[in-house]
C-alpha cells in the first residue's frame, strides 16, 4: 500500500493532514508539479477525518459561478480518477436530485438551474411527476410540505470515500512522497515572515513551505503561526441504516427539511443530517439532530418507517462566514491553507487537491482558486453560498 | 407447566412454538437450522447466538410491514405471525446467488477497489448495476405509521441490566432517597441466572426464587421503578441515555398504541451492568448451520426450555463450558465429545471429574479444525495432535471463544478501555462521565467478588442498603482460558472458508490479505475488510480480530488498539427515533383569522414557514393560476383588492432609549420623524447586507410598533435581543413579538379611501387628514383598530390592525360596504406582481444575503447623518463601493409578444450554442418578472453587474431551454414612477 | 445532549438553547475608524480553540435571556456559567487537558477507545 517512513529533517514542502484532500495535494504536487522531497503528516489515520466521515455526495450545481466552475473542476477530474490511480474509487454517477418544497425554494433552484446550465453543467428542471418516477418511494404530496421540483443533476453521485484517501496515498506514496501517520503537529514555526517548520511528536521538520489542509483542526494549527481564520468548527453528523435490496438508485438532498439520503452498494441507506450549532472537536452531536433529520426522512420515504438505524458518528467542519472554501496564501511566506470547506468538502476532493498543489507549487492561486482568497473576508467579495437561502417575504 | 402453543409461519410452512419463544427458539424446537443465507457468498447459515449479538439468523417479518434484518434470536412469536428467510432466491434450500461461493477468489477483501474497473463505461453500466442487486440483506418494508412515542425522565441513578449485578446493586439502592431506573432488555430480570446454572443456589434459595423476591423488594419500594423489553443504545455526553421499549413483544401490532417507546434518560449516575457478551472462534466452515455459542445453547435450555440438540460436541479455550455440560447431564443427556486446547493439567478438576463421572470422551490440547455439511453440521474433524486429525459425526458444536465485557455504551460514554492479560479482552479502565461498572461488564467474570465490587463501588450514595448474600456456585470457581482466534485450515477448496465476521462474509484470509497487502491499522483494516461493519457490530468476533491481527502484526493487542464503537448498541428503529413529531404533527401549520373565509373562497395556499398563505383564489374551478393572478391584478389597479397579511411579524418596542435603538437597528434616521407616521425601513447584518425590511411606526421617542417579513420575523426579534442584551445592555429598551396579537387587513386601490370611508364613518380619510406613511388608532364598533396609511401595491392603501377575534367580521364588513366596488381578494403572487410593477423589492426574491442597499439603488433609505448603525461601516469596504457590483434594474422584453423567466441570467451573446461547452459570461439574473395585465408585456428586475450604467441598453436573458429573448434595461419601476397614485 | 444550567433558569435540555458563539468580543465603539480588516475581522473572524473557550448561549426556549458559559471544546463538558455583564473567570481556573493545541484530552476524547501508550 504505501510505505510507513521515519521523518526526514527536512522536506520542500509539508502538507499537514492525511485526508483525501491532503493526500490527493501531495500527489499532484508530485506529479502533475513533478515536485520532490514531499511529506503528508497525519496525526492519526489516513483518511480517518471528514474523509472516512462524510455522505459521500458530489455534485457540481452549486449557484454562484465561481462555485461552480471550482465544483466542476473537481467533477471532471472525478470522472476519471479510477483510471487515474489505477484504482476503483467506485464513482457511482446515479444522478442528485435537489428538492424544491416551496414556492421560495422553487424561484431558488430554476435560478441555480439556470445558471448551471450556462456554465456547461447538466443541471435540470425535474417536476414531481419526473421525481416520482426517478424515486417511486417518495412522498411527493401526502406530506406536510409537498415536493413542488428539483433540481436534477444525472453526473452527479457518490464514491466510496476510503478508496479515495488509499488510492492517492499509495500512488503518492509511488512518487516518493512520505506519508507519515500517527505524527501530530503541536507548532507550525516561522521565523522573519517565512516558515521555517513544523514541531511534531516525531520532532522538528523543516519545510521551505507548508500546506495545512486539517479541515477542523485548521484554525488551531493556523493559531500557532499567529494567524487567524474566519472559521468555525463545528459538529456534522451523519447515519446509516441496515442494509436492505436497492429502493433509491439516486442521491437525494432537501436542504429545506434537511435530509440527504443515498443507498449505498452495500444497501445501507446512508443519511446526513444538519450541522450542529455549537463549536466543538469531539466528534459527536446532539440526539436531537438525529431525531430531526429521521423525522423529515420519515415525511419524504414513508417507507422507511420500519428502517433501523445501524451506526451514527460526527465530524468536525470547519466553516466559513460565506459557507465558501479557502485555497488560500497567507501574510507568512511560504504558508498556505486549504480549509472551510464546511459541510461540502467530499465532493471537492480531486479538485481541492489539485488547486492546492497548483498554489502551493506556484505560490500563487490556480485562476479557479483566486476568488477563494483569505482577502476576500476584508474587501466584501464573498462567495456566498447560503445566502440563497434567505427567506421570503 | 403448561404451555400455550403458538402458530406462525415460516418460509410458508406453519410451526409450532410456545408463548414466551423467541422465533429462533421456535424454529430450534422445530429442528429447524437453517434459516438464512450469508451477504456475500449466499452460504447456508442457522442460529449462532440466543440474543441480540446474533449475525445470521436475520428474518423478514412478513405481517408487520414486511420489516427487514429482524432478529430471530430476539424477536418473539405470536399466533399469525407470517416470518420470511432473507437473501436467497428462489429459496432457502435451493438459492442461486450462492454461485458467489465458488466466485470468492474475486470477493476476496477489497475486491471492489482493484477489480471490476474495466474498460471505459463497464463500471457504470456493468458492474455497478452487478454489484448493487446483491446488495442489502433483507427486501425494503412496506409504509408504515408509527404511533411511537418519546418519554422523558430525569433520575438520579440508572441501572442497566438486571442481571446478578443489576439486582444487587438496586437492592442496595432500594428504598433510598434516590430516584433509580432499573432498565433490563429482557421480558424478565436476573440476566445470567435465568440463563444458566452457573449458581446453584443464593442465600440458599434457588437463583429463580431468590429474583422473584428482590423484584418483589424493588417493585415495592416507592423509588425504584424497572423498565423490562427495554434496550439501552446510546450513551450520550451529559449521562444522557437513549433506551428502546418494546410494547408489543410477543403480540401482533396493534395500529392504534405506540408498539416502540423511546425513553430519553437524563442521569446524575449511571450503573452499567450490562453483563457480556461470548464470543467465538474461527475455524473452516465455522459459519455452518448447528454451529452455535455454548452459552447461546444454554440460554435456550433455561430461559425457553428448548434442547437445540441432545448430544452437541463442545470446544472451548476456558472454564466457562462447564455449566453446559452440567446442564446437558441433568436433562439426562450428555455431550458427544469435549474439546479442550488446554493441556489436561490446566482444565479444572472439577470439569475432569464430570466428563470422568459421566464417560463424556474428553480432547484435551486439541482444537476444531474444521466442519463439513451441506446444508448444516454433519461432522467435526478435530486435530489431537500436531499432525493428527480425527473425525466425529455430530449435528451441533457448541463453541466458547471466551467472554468480552459489553462495553459498547462504556466506550460510548468515552470512557477508555484497557486490555487485561489474563481475561483476555478489553475491559473499562478511566470513565469519563459519571459512571459506574458492575459485574461482568467492569472485567469481574467470578460471582462470589460481584458483591463486593457492588458494595464497594456503590458505597458513597448516602442511606443505602447493607447486603449479605451467600452463593453456591456450580463448577469452578475462578475464570481461566488460554488464547485461540482460530485454528489452521487443512482443506484448501473454494467451499473451506474460515470467518472472521459472518455477517459480512469477512473471512480470516481476508484479514491476512490485507495485513499482507499494507492495512496495517486496525480502523483501515475494518474499513478495507469491512469486518465488524455489519448490523450486529461483530460483537462475537470484533476482539477476534484484533487477536488474529496482532498475531499476524506480532504486536500485543493493546497496541493494535480497537475502533471506536459507534452508537447505538444495537439497530434503533428511525420510527421511534423520530416519535411522534412525524406526519400529522411533523411541523405545525399556521393559519391566519382569516383562513376559514380564504377557505371557503376557494383559496390556493402556499407555505410560507410555518403560515398558509392564500396564494390566489380560484374564481371558478378551471381558472388558472396565470388567469386568477391576471384577474386580481387588473381589479387591485381598476377598483380596490384585499389581502390578508397577517403573517407578517410584528414587533412592539418600548423604553427610553426606544429611538437610539432603533436607529442602531435599521439604516434609516428615526429622530427627526414626527409621532404617528411610518417610515419604510432596512435591516442589515454587520456585513452590510440586507437582512429584513418592514415598516415601521413611531408612536412616540419611547414606543415604536414595526413589521417583519412572514418567514423573518422570529430572526428578527432574535437579532435584535442579541443586540439589545449583549452589546447594549445599559440601554432601556424592551421587544416583543406582537404578530399574533394583532391580524392585518391590507386593502388598495383606487376605491381604497371610498370603502374605507363607508367602514370606518367616523374617520376623517383626507389627505390633510390622514397623510400617505401616517397611521393612528381608533375606535370601531366594541373595539379598536389601527390603520396605518401605507402601500406595498403602488395604489391607495390602508393597513388594519384589528384583534384576531374581530378581524373575520371586519374582512366582511369591507366586503359587505364594498358589494358595488368589485373587492377582490387576492392572494401572495398577486402582491408579488403588483409591486414588482412598482419596483418595490422583496427581501428573498431581489435578495440574497449579497445585496447591499446601495446595490438596490435604495441609498435614500440610510440616515446619512448617522454615526453608526448595524452594517454601516461594511458599506464602505473596497468590493461593496464598487460601481462593478450587481445593481437592480428593470427588463422590458424589446418583443413585447415574449415573457421573461425569473430566476435566468442576463447575458451579453445575442445566441447559445448549444451543448454549451464554456461557461458563458453572466451579469446577472432575473429576480422577479410577471406579466402585468396593466402594461400588457412582460416586466422584470434583474441585479446585473454594472447595472445602473446599463440602463437604456440592450441585453439578452437567456430561457430554460437555452435560447434568448432581446430586452431593455431599465429603471425599475414600471406604474406610476411620481407616486401619484400613493398620496391621492 | 449539553447540560446546560441557565444563570436564570437552572439545569435544562441543550434543546432549549441555542448557541451564540464567541462570547466577549465588543463592537468596536467607532466603527468609521476601523480599518477594512480591523472591521473584517470583527465582522468574520471569532477565536475556534479546542480545549477552554469563553461563548454565548441563548434560551430560546425559556427565559430568552443571553448568558455566557466556559466549555472544554475537546470534550464539551461546561466548565462555568455566568450573566452578561459578570467579568469572565480567568482562564488560569480551568484545566486545560489537552498538550498541545490540536491534541485529544486524556478521557472523552471521541477519537480513541483505548488509551495511547
Amino acid at each position: 500500500m504505501w510505505r510507513n517512513p521515519e521523518p526526514r529533517k527536512f522536506y520542500d514542502i509539508i502538507i499537514i493532514g492525511g485526508g483525501g484532500h491532503g493526500l490527493g495535494t501531495a500527489y499532484y504536487l508530485a506529479k502533475e508539479h513533478g515536485l520532490k522531497n514531499i511529506a503528508v503528516i497525519e496525526k492519526g489515520w489516513l483518511g480517518g477525518g471528514n474523509t472516512g466521515r462524510n455522505t459521500t455526495i458530489i455534485r457540481s450545481n452549486y449557484l454562484w459561478d465561481e462555485s461552480a466552475h471550482l465544483y466542476e473542476h473537481s467533477l471532471k477530474l472525478w470522472e476519471n480518477l479510477s483510471s487515474e490511480l489505477n484504482y476503483n474509487v467506485m464513482f457511482s454517477q446515479r444522478g442528485v436530485l435537489n428538492l424544491a418544497h416551496n414556492e421560495h425554494d422553487v424561484k431558488e433552484i430554476k435560478r441555480r438551474v439556470s445558471a448551471n446550465k450556462l456554465n456547461g453543467i447538466d443541471s435540470h428542471w425535474a417536476d414531481p411527476k419526473q421525481i416520482k418516477k426517478l424515486v417511486p418511494i417518495m412522498n411527493i404530496e401526502n406530506c406536510r410540505y409537498p415536493v413542488l421540483g428539483a433540481s436534477y443533476q444525472p453526473r452527479a453521485g457518490t464514491a466510496r470515500h476510503d478508496a479515495v484517501a488509499w488510492g492517492y496515498a499509495m500512488r503518492a506514496d509511488e512518487l516518493g512522497v512520505d506519508i507519515i501517520q500517527n505524527c501530530e503537529v503541536k507548532k507550525i514555526r516561522t521565523k522573519n515572515g517565512k516558515v521555517y517548520g513544523i514541531e511534531t511528536t516525531k520532532g522538528i521538520i523543516r519545510a521551505k513551505r507548508i500546506g495545512v489542509v486539517a479541515s477542523g483542526h485548521t484554525s488551531v494549527l493556523a493559531e500557532t503561526a499567529g494567524i487567524k481564520l474566519p472559521l468555525q468548527s463545528k459538529t456534522l453528523q451523519a447515519l446509516v441504516s441496515e442494509p436492505i435490496k436497492p429502493v433509491i438508485n439516486t442521491v437525494v438532498m432537501s436542504n429545506a427539511v434537511h435530509a440527504y439520503v443515498s443507498q449505498s452498494d452495500k444497501g445501507e441507506l446512508v443519511i446526513g443530517a444538519g450541522t450542529d450549532g455549537y463549536n466543538s472537536f469531539t466528534q459527536r452531536g446532539g440526539y436531537n439532530t438525529i431525531e430531526d433529520t429521521l423525522r423529515a426522512i420519515i415525511e419524504l420515504y414513508p417507507i422507511f418507517g420500519k428502517m433501523k438505524m445501524l451506526r451514527q458518528w460526527g465530524g468536525i467542519v470547519d466553516i466559513c462566514p460565506d459557507a465558501s472554501p479557502i485555497i488560500s496564501k497567507c501574510e507568512i511566506e511560504g504558508l498556505y491553507f486549504n480549509c472551510g470547506w464546511g459541510t461540502g468538502g467530499f465532493k471537492a476532493t480531486p479538485g481541492s487537491a489539485n488547486l492546492f498543489a497548483h498554489t502551493v507549487a506556484k505560490d500563487e492561486p490556480h485562476s479557479i482558486n483566486a476568488p477563494f482568497s483569505l482577502e476576500r473576508f476584508v474587501s466584501g467579495k464573498l462567495v456566498d453560498e447560503h445566502g440563497a437561502a434567505a427567506v421570503a417575504h | 407447566m403448561i404451555e400455550n402453543k403458538i402458530y406462525f409461519k415460516f418460509d410458508g410452512k406453519t410451526f409450532e412454538g410456545n408463548e414466551g419463544d423467541t422465533i429462533a427458539a421456535a424454529l430450534l424446537r422445530n429442528n429447524v437450522k437453517l434459516v438464512g443465507r450469508s451477504f456475500k457468498y449466499h452460504r447456508p447459515r442457522g442460529i449462532y447466538t440466543c440474543g441480540i449479538e446474533e449475525p445470521n439468523a436475520l428474518v423478514q417479518i412478513v405481517n408487520e410491514y414486511n420489516e427487514p434484518n429482524v432478529r430471530a434470536t430476539v424477536k418473539k412469536i405470536y399466533e399469525g405471525m407470517v416470518i420470511k428467510s432473507q437473501n436467497r432466491w428462489p429459496s432457502l434450500k435451493r438459492d442461486l446467488g450462492s454461485i458467489n461461493n465458488l466466485l470468492s477468489p474475486i470477493f476476496s477483501a477489497g475486491f471492489y477497489y482493484k477489480t471490476f474497473m474495466g474498460p471505459k463505461g463497464f463500471w457504470k453500466n456493468v458492474y455497478e448495476p452487478l454489484i448493487r442487486k446483491t446488495a442489502g440483506l433483507g427486501k425494503p418494508p412496506r409504509e408504515f405509521k408509527s404511533k411511537s412515542i418519546h418519554l422523558n425522565h430525569n433520575v438520579d441513578i440508572v441501572i442497566v441490566g438486571a442481571g446478578l449485578a443489576g439486582l444487587l446493586a438496586a437492592k442496595k439502592l432500594a428504598g433510598t432517597k434516590y430516584d433509580v431506573l432499573l432498565i433490563e432488555r429482557e421480558s424478565s430480570l436476573g440476566g445470567i441466572m435465568k440463563n444458566s446454572k452457573k449458581i446453584k443456589f443464593i442465600n440458599d434459595q434457588s437463583p429463580n426464587d431468590w429474583v422473584k423476591k428482590t423484584q418483589r423488594l424493588i417493585e415495592n419500594s416507592n423509588n425504584i421503578k424497572i423498565l423490562k423489553n427495554t434496550l439501552v443504545n446510546t450513551y450520550n455526553f451529559k449521562d444522557h441515555l437513549i433506551a428502546l421499549e418494546d410494547r408489543s413483544v410477543g403480540k401482533p401490532q396493534d395500529n392504534n398504541k405506540p408498539e416502540l417507546v423511546l425513553h430519553k434518560i437524563r442521569t446524575k449516575q449511571t450503573i452499567l451492568a450490562n453483563g457480556h457478551i461470548e464470543r467465538f472462534i474461527s475455524f473452516r466452515n465455522n459459519d455452518l448451520p448447528g454451529v452455535m455459542l455454548a452459552a447461546s445453547f444454554e440460554k435456550y435450555i433455561h430461559r425457553y426450555g428448548v434442547v437445540p440438540d441432545e448430544s452437541p460436541v463442545i470446544f472451548t479455550n476456558n472454564s466457562s463450558t462447564f455449566s453446559l455440560v452440567k446442564s446437558l447431564i441433568d436433562l439426562g443427556h450428555k455431550p458427544k465429545a469435549y474439546i479442550d486446547i488446554r493441556d489436561q493439567k490446566k482444565i479444572e478438576a472439577e470439569i475432569l471429574e464430570l466428563l470422568t463421572k459421566y464417560n463424556i470422551p474428553l480432547y484435551a490440547k486439541s482444537e476444531i479444525e474444521g466442519c463439513d455439511g451441506k446444508k448444516e453440521i454433519k461432522r467435526v474433524t478435530i486435530r489431537i495432535k500436531k499432525n493428527e486429525t480425527i473425525k466425529i459425526k455430530t449435528s451441533m458444536l457448541c463453541v466458547s471463544g471466551g467472554f468480552n465485557p459489553d462495553i459498547h455504551l462504556f466506550t460510548q460514554s468515552k470512557g477508555l478501555l484497557k486490555w487485561d492479560k489474563d481475561l483476555l479482552t478489553f475491559k473499562p479502565d478511566k470513565i469519563f462521565q459519571n459512571t459506574i461498572t458492575l459485574g461482568s461488564v467492569s472485567g469481574n467474570f467470578s460471582y462470589e467478588n460481584v458483591l463486593k465490587e457492588v458494595n464497594e463501588k456503590l458505597s458513597f450514595f448516602e442511606g443505602i442498603n447493607d447486603l449479605e448474600v451467600k452463593l453456591d456456585i456450580d463448577g469452578p470457581s475462578d475464570f481461566q482460558i488460554k488464547e485461540l482466534w482460530e485454528t489452521k485450515n487443512l482443506k484448501k477448496s473454494l467451499w473451506s472458508k474460515s470467518f472472521i465476521d459472518l455477517q459480512n462474509d469477512v473471512t480470516t484470509k481476508d484479514l491476512r490479505q490485507a495485513v499482507t497487502e499494507g492495512f496495517n491499522r486496525i480502523e483501515h483494516l475494518k474499513r478495507f475488510t469491512t469486518n465488524s461493519m455489519g448490523t450486529d457490530q461483530g460483537k462475537i468476533s470484533s476482539i477476534n480480530a484484533l487477536g488474529i491481527v496482532s498475531k499476524i502484526l506480532k504486536k500485543d493487542i493493546s497496541e493494535v488498539g480497537t475502533t471506536t464503537y459507534r452508537p447505538p448498541y444495537a439497530p434503533l428503529n428511525f420510527s421511534a427515533i423520530a416519535g411522534r413529531s412525524t406526519y400529522e404533527f411533523y411541523d405545525p401549520i399556521r393559519k391566519t383569522p382569516i383562513h376559514p373565509w380564504n377557505v371557503k373562497h376557494k383559496a390556493v395556499f402556499e407555505d410560507v414557514g410555518q403560515w398558509k398563505r392564500p396564494w390566489y383564489f380560484k374564481k371558478y374551478e378551471k381558472e388558472t393560476m396565470h388567469e386568477a393572478v391576471q384577474r386580481e391584478s387588473k381589479q387591485v389597479r381598476k377598483s380596490a383588492g384585499i389581502l390578508d397579511g397577517s403573517t407578517l411579524g410584528k414587533i412592539e418596542i418600548k423604553g427610553k432609549d426606544a429611538l437610539a435603538f432603533v436607529n442602531l437597528i435599521y439604516t434609516n434616521s428615526f429622530t427627526k420623524m414626527k409621532p404617528m407616521t411610518a417610515r419604510y425601513a432596512l435591516m442589515l447584518g454587520e456585513d452590510g447586507m440586507v437582512k429584513d425590511d418592514g415598516i415601521v411606526c413611531k408612536i412616540n421617542d419611547q414606543h415604536f410598533i414595526t413589521t417583519t417579513t412572514t418567514g423573518g420575523a422570529s430572526n428578527v426579534l432574535t437579532h435584535m435581543e442579541e443586540y439589545a442584551q449583549t452589546e447594549w445592555p445599559n440601554m432601556n429598551v424592551y421587544m416583543n413579538s406582537i404578530t399574533e396579537q394583532f391580524a392585518t387587513l391590507n386593502i388598495s386601490g383606487p376605491k381604497a379611501k371610498t370603502i374605507m370611508k363607508r367602514v370606518f364613518n367616523n374617520i376623517d380619510f383626507s389627505n390633510e387628514r390622514f397623510p400617505f406613511m401616517t397611521f393612528n388608532t381608533f375606535d370601531y364598533l366594541n373595539t379598536k383598530v389601527r390603520i396605518l396609511r401605507a402601500s406595498f401595491t403602488g395604489e391607495q392603501g390602508f393597513e388594519i390592525y384589528v384583534l384576531p377575534e374581530h378581524a373575520l367580521t371586519l374582512w366582511e364588513r369591507l366586503f359587505y360596504y364594498s358589494r358595488d366596488l368589485d373587492l377582490v381578494p387576492y392572494g401572495t403572487e398577486t402582491m408579488h406582481l403588483l409591486r414588482a410593477e412598482k419596483g418595490y423589492i422583496i427581501v428573498g426574491q431581489e435578495t440574497d444575503g449579497t445585496v447591499t442597499p446601495v446595490d438596490l439603488n435604495l441609498n435614500w433609505m440610510i440616515g446619512k447623518n448617522k454615526k453608526d448603525f448595524i452594517g454601516k461601516r461594511s458599506l464602505t469596504r473596497s468590493d461593496i463601493v464598487s460601481s462593478e457590483r450587481k445593481q437592480l434594474v428593470g427588463l422590458v422584453p424589446i418583443n413585447k409578444a415574449y415573457g421573461i423567466e425569473e430566476g435566468q441570467q442576463v447575458i451579453e451573446e445575442k445566441i447559445l450554442e448549444t451543448p454549451i461547452k464554456k461557461p458563458i459570461k453572466m451579469l446577472g439574473h432575473v429576480t422577479s418578472s410577471y406579466f402585468s395585465p396593466t402594461l400588457n408585456h412582460s416586466v422584470a428586475m434583474a441585479l446585473i453587474k454594472g447595472g445602473n450604467r446599463k440602463i437604456g441598453s440592450q441585453l439578452y436573458v437567456s430561457t430554460s431551454d437555452l435560447n434568448v429573448i432581446p430586452v431593455e434595461v431599465v429603471k425599475p419601476n414600471f406604474i406610476d414612477p411620481k407616486n401619484e397614485r400613493l398620496v391621492t | 445532549m449539553l447540560l446546560i444550567n441557565c444563570p436564570y433558569c437552572g439545569e435544562r435540555d441543550q434543546i432549549e438553547f441555542t448557541n451564540g458563539g464567541e462570547a466577549h468580543v465588543a463592537r468596536p465603539k467607532n466603527p468609521d475608524q476601523e480599518s477594512d480588516r480591523e472591521w473584517s475581522e470583527y465582522v468574520f473572524v471569532r477565536a475556534n480553540p479546542k480545549g477552554i473557550y469563553y461563548e454565548r448561549w441563548v434560551h430560546t426556549h425559556g427565559c430568552k435571556k443571553w448568558f455566557n458559559a466556559v466549555r472544554n471544546t475537546s470534550t464539551d463538558e461546561i466548565l462555568e456559567v455566568y450573566k452578561i455583564g459578570d467579568p469572565p473567570p480567568p482562564i488560569k481556573k480551568f484545566k486545560n487537558t489537552l498538550k498541545s493545541p490540536s491534541g485529544e484530552p486524556d478521557v472523552g476524547s471521541g477519537n480513541f477507545a483505548v488509551k495511547k501508550t
